[in-house]
C-alpha cells in the first residue's frame, strides 16, 4: 500500500505537509490554512481533484479550533484526498474555496449555520436549514442543547396505573 | 354586512315555531347519524415525515388490507379524513403539518403516530424536533412504541373508527374552540409573525364552534399582522394599515 506517485510528488511541493496513507484509497493530508487552496488547485489542475464531496467541521473545544476538512476526489487516481487544516475558534474565519470548487459555496454555507465559521468570498451565508432558527449555532460544542430543550419545550406526564405498581416495588423507567 | 335579518311586524302565524330545545334534539340525531355514516369510510392522509412510513405499505396492501376496515389512503389534505403523522416532526415540518391540517375539511382527524409524536421519542433532546404534537394541532389518539407495526395501525384505526362513532373524537372542535391556545404554541416556536392562509376563526365561525379560547392574546397579533386579510381588521383597529405589506 503506497501512495501513487505522482500524488506524492504533488503533494510534497506544500511547504510543511504531513501525508499519512489512510488506506488504499484514502490519503490524510495535514496542513496549514495558507497553503491549503493552493493545494486544491494544483490537484484539481494537474490530477484531476475535480470532485469536492464535502467539507466537514469539528469543533475542539480543548485546543479553541475548528478542524476543517475538504475531501476531494479524483477520477484519475481513484484516490480520495482529506485535507485537515485548523483555524483558530475566535474569530473562526476562513477563506472561501468557492472559486476553485462551486460546490464548496453550499458546504460553507451549511458549516456557517451550523457552527458560525465565516467563509470570506463565500457566495451565500443565508439561513439554510434552519429557517426559523434564533439561537446560537447549533453544533457548537459551547451549545448546551439539553438545556435548549428543557427551556423550549414541555414533556407529557407519563404515570399509568402498571408503572405505579412497579415503582412502588422499586424499579422505574428512569 | 348586517347579520340580522330583517324583523317582519305582525305576520300572521303560518307555521309552528321550532324551538331551541326541539332543534337541538333534532340537531343532535343527526349529527349522531351523520357521526355514524363518517366512521365507516375514512380516508387517510399520510404525512411520512419520519421512519413510520415503512410500516404503511404493509398495512395498505395486502398482507394487512386496511381497505377491509373502511379505511382507504387519500392523496391530498383537502380530501382526507385522517391525518396520520408517522414520526418525528422537525420545527420546519411541523409548519407543513399546521398547512395541511388546517386545509383538511372538518370534521378531522389527527392521529399521532410512533413514540416521537408523544415526547420526541429517540430526539427527546435535539434542539430541531418538536416534543409534543398535540400542543400545536389536535391529536385524537396515539400510537406509541418505536415504531408500532401496522396491527398497531390498525388497532388505533378500529379505536378511532368507535370514537368517531361514539362522538368523541372531537379534537377538531378544540382546535376551533382553543385556537388562541394552539396559535400561541405555534408562535412560540415559528415567532409572533406565523400565519397560515386558513381563516381558522372565520371557519369556526361558520361551523358554529366560536368560544372564548377561539381569539384572544395570539390571535391578535395575527389580526395585526394579516395583510392578506386586512378586510377583517375593523376601521378603528390602532394598527390598521401600517403592515399594509401584500403578498406578491
Amino acid at each position: 500500500m503506497s501512495i501513487p506517485a505522482k500524488l506524492n510528488d504533488v503533494l510534497h511541493e506544500m511547504p510543511g505537509i504531513k501525508v499519512r496513507m489512510m488506506n488504499e484509497r484514502r490519503v490524510r493530508v495535514d496542513l496549514s490554512p495558507d497553503t491549503l487552496p493552493a493545494l486544491l488547485e494544483i490537484l484539481k489542475g494537474r490530477l484531476g481533484y475535480c470532485h469536492l464531496s464535502a467539507i466537514s467541521c469539528v469543533d475542539w473545544v480543548q485546543t479553541d479550533q475548528f478542524e476543517l476538512v475538504y475531501h476531494v476526489w479524483s477520477h484519475m487516481l481513484k484516490t480520495m484526498v482529506s485535507a485537515h487544516i485548523f483555524i483558530s475558534r475566535q474569530p473562526g474565519q476562513f477563506i472561501s474555496v468557492y472559486d476553485i470548487h462551486a460546490p464548496a459555496g453550499f458546504f460553507e454555507r451549511d458549516i456557517h449555520e451550523m457552527f458560525g465559521v465565516h467563509f470570506e468570498g463565500a457566495p451565500n451565508l443565508n439561513k439554510f436549514i434552519l429557517t426559523s432558527w434564533g439561537g446560537p449555532p447549533p453544533m457548537l460544542k459551547s451549545f448546551n442543547t439539553r438545556e435548549y430543550v428543557e427551556k423550549t419545550f414541555d414533556w407529557v406526564q407519563y404515570s399509568p396505573d402498571w408503572l405505579k405498581d412497579i415503582e412502588a416495588k422499586g424499579g422505574g423507567i428512569d | 354586512m348586517s347579520d340580522k335579518l330583517p324583523v317582519i311586524e305582525d305576520q300572521p302565524e303560518i307555521c309552528r315555531s321550532v324551538d331551541a330545545g326541539e332543534r337541538s334534539v333534532w340537531t343532535r340525531v343527526m349529527n349522531r347519524f351523520a357521526d355514524h355514516c363518517r366512521a365507516r369510510s375514512l380516508f387517510v392522509l399520510h404525512y411520512c415525515t419520519g421512519c413510520g412510513a415503512i410500516e404503511l405499505p404493509p398495512t395498505i396492501t395486502s398482507r394487512f388490507d386496511m381497505e377491509r376496515v373502511g379505511v382507504s389512503p387519500m392523496v391530498t389534505p383537502r380530501q382526507a379524513d385522517i391525518l396520520l403523522i408517522t414520526g418525528y416532526l422537525s420545527i420546519k415540518t411541523l409548519k407543513r403539518v399546521i398547512l395541511s391540517y388546517e386545509q383538511m375539511q372538518s370534521p378531522k382527524y389527527v392521529i399521532g403516530f410512533g413514540s416521537c409524536t408523544i415526547n420526541g421519542g429517540m430526539y427527546w433532546n435535539s434542539y430541531a424536533t418538536v416534543k409534543r404534537l398535540d400542543q400545536y394541532i389536535p391529536a385524537d389518539l396515539f400510537i406509541a412504541g418505536c415504531m408500532p407495526r401496522p396491527e398497531a395501525v390498525q388497532q388505533v384505526l378500529l379505536k378511532l373508527m368507535e370514537d368517531i362513532d361514539a362522538g368523541k373524537a372531537n379534537g377538531w372542535q378544540d382546535y376551533y374552540n382553543n385556537y388562541d391556545r394552539y396559535l400561541g404554541n405555534q408562535q412560540a416556536l415559528f415567532g409572533e409573525s406565523w400565519h397560515t392562509p386558513t381563516d381558522v376563526i372565520a371557519e369556526a365561525k361558520h361551523y358554529g364552534y366560536l368560544a372564548d379560547g377561539t381569539m384572544g392574546r395570539h390571535t391578535d397579533l395575527l389580526l395585526k399582522r394579516a395583510d392578506y386579510a386586512l378586510d377583517r381588521v375593523p376601521e378603528d383597529y390602532p394598527e390598521r394599515g401600517k403592515n399594509e405589506r401584500r403578498l406578491p
